[in-house]
């Protein structure tokens, strides 16, 4: 064929550009967290409301028609929570630095009763180090919480308007997007490059919703249900539940723990305390036997052992970032390497 | 004195007239229109040409077209290999495609037999449909471009967003490429049936 040396370079020109500009770009968001950050909540959100988009449009309405209706009715409905909200986490999170020295205290009081009580049992003493180590990097993390409480609040408000714009842009054009990503796509691998993005994109969009609504069900819960208990911080012990949830299995003890030692230090063992721990019991079941199987399983069918692996990978690599975005990666390889699979051992 | 005045008189008078904007600039401008632009309908005529999509109605063709990809192959170049797995279903815009089976002998399990050429696509041809209706579809030959081809292609994703977004277009869309299908069914069938009344004629030829 006299046209296939001129073909090839061509080909692999083609192919060289397409993964070149994928690398650049991953490298960009990786570089600029100041425009990623946005970009990424941003799409996060978007894949969260666009199936609302197909609906209306169903509905007869055109796509610009749908994406304000949507647009302007998330903002509307999320306004008033956020204004509401953030000031108060500010202000509670400020309260911390009064409450947490009380809790220190509280923890090395028992830590030392506890040691005295063994000593004077088994004459073996306790060794305190790793306690106050735990106190101290407890301690540094919240100081650099509080110190960073106004860098973060500036970010916060950038995001307010970065965010809803990213949103917009991609709800009204992210089909143009699509487009021009799947143009510049070469030919040899059009259509494999087109449906995995596709399957990704949509367990990608899926597994979000998913955990969006559980994280909601489980932090309305608690915050609600420690609201009633009249127990203070309740809106930050149910925002830490509800974002620590989103890690499988550990994550639900994460967003425990503090609660169970601030209701120790503030209230001792009495009803409070277990009115608290039934409370993040029959949150946490209510998320394993009713919200999970409905929504997670189906998504994410990964096997138990997987998700663990994942996860411990994921918070070696990039700590609790990581814990978080450790599932749909994995969901991800898995996704690529059942295609390969096919490839290779269909036929 | 207006300034067109002014220009007026420079012009009777045979004086050195002014700057002014080159006509081939308008021109671009008013060819760049969008409702002058030719390119912009041909897709959906193209569609409205083809015997397949006869049930669509022109707004629907419209839509539709929104959701194809157009795509250009040099000459030469594979569209999809035979055994690979196919999500899309093309139509042929322009050019030619020729359409490869690798032969496999029945006496050996390896492809030995080479390529063997069964037919050249032209405009307005399409090939690929299984792609669009099986679970998992396995390409049962190879597409190459001849001379170069563009093709407008529909792919498993997009149907998915059809039916979401548009179900009336999809379900037309799916009974094209199910009347496609079932056409080439009842073709076969009926190839098999003459093959399988000369095999047993030869059956009987070879008994008697």
């Amino acid at each position: 064929m006299p046209d296939s040396r001129q073909r090839v370079p061509r080909e692999g020109v083609k192919l060289f550009f397409f993964l070149g500009s994928i690398v650049v770009f991953l490298a960009v968001l990786a570089l600029m967290p100041r425009v990623s950050i946005p970009l990424l909540l941003g799409y996060v959100i978007f894949l969260i409301i666009s199936p609302a988009i197909p609906t209306l449009e169903k509905l007869g309405i055109n796509r610009t028609g749908a994406v304000w209706i949507v647009f302007t009715s998330v903002i509307f409905f999320s306004t008033y929570p956020f204004v509401k909200i953030v000031p108060t986490v500010t202000s509670e999170v400020e309260n911390i630095q009064y409450y947490l020295p009380k809790i220190e205290r509280y923890v090395v009081k028992n830590y030392e009763d506890f040691q005295f009580l063994v000593k004077e049992k088994t004459s073996f003493e306790l060794g305190d180090k790793y306690l106050y180590q735990g106190l101290e990097w407890v301690r540094s993390k919240t100081t650099r919480i509080l110190l960073n409480l106004p860098t973060l609040l500036a970010s916060v408000i950038e995001w307010v308007f970065l965010i809803p714009l990213v949103v917009f842009f991609l709800l009204k054009d992210g089909s143009i997007f699509k487009k021009g990503i799947l143009k510049l796509t070469p030919n040899r691998i059009f259509e494999r490059f087109y449906f995995l993005s596709h399957q990704f994109n949509k367990k990608l969009g899926d597994y979000i919703f998913a955990k969006f609504v559980e994280a909601s069900i489980v932090g309305i819960t608690i915050t609600s249900g420690l609201l009633i208990l009249e127990v203070r911080f309740a809106l930050l012990f149910g925002l830490l539940a509800a974002f620590t949830n989103i890690i499988p299995y550990v994550g639900p003890i994460f967003g425990f723990i503090p609660a169970l030692v601030f209701a120790l230090a503030e209230y001792g063992t009495g009803t409070t305390l277990g009115a608290i721990i039934i409370l993040y019991l029959v949150a946490n079941a209510i998320d394993i036997a009713i919200v999970f199987p409905i929504l997670v399983s189906k998504v994410v069918d990964l096997h138990p052992l997987t998700v663990v692996a994942s996860v411990i990978l994921g918070s070696q690599w990039l700590g609790v970032v990581g814990m978080v975005i450790s599932i749909p990666l994995a969901a991800a390889v898995k996704l690529i390497l059942q295609e390969v699979y096919k490839e290779i051992y269909q036929e | 004195m207006s300034y067109e005045k002014e220009i007026k008189e420079k012009i009777n008078g045979h004086e050195k007239l002014p700057e002014r904007i080159e006509i081939s600039v308008l021109k671009y401008f008013w060819q760049s229109n969008p409702l002058v632009g030719r390119k912009k309908d041909t897709i959906p005529r193209f569609l409205r040409k083809m015997g397949v999509f006869s049930n669509f109605s022109e707004n629907e063709l419209r839509i539709f077209a929104k959701f194809l990809h157009h795509r250009k192959f040099s000459p030469g170049e594979t569209i999809f290999k035979q055994g690979e797995l196919g999500v899309g279903f093309y139509l042929i815009f322009n050019g030619y495609t020729d359409i490869v089976v690798d032969s496999i002998s029945p006496e050996s399990n390896e492809g030995q037999g080479g390529n063997r050429h069964i037919l050249t696509l032209e405009k307005g041809d399409y090939f690929g449909e299984l792609a669009l209706l099986q679970e998992t579809s396995v390409r049962n030959g190879s597409a190459i471009s001849r001379q170069g081809c563009e093709l407008l292609g529909i792919f498993k994703p997009d149907v998915e967003e059809l039916i979401n977004t548009y179900p009336l277009i999809a379900a037309k869309l799916l009974q094209s490429v199910s009347l496609i299908v079932a056409n080439r069914l009842f073709n076969l069938t009926r190839e098999v049936q003459e093959l399988k009344f000369k095999l047993s004629s030869y059956e009987k030829d070879a008994n008697a």
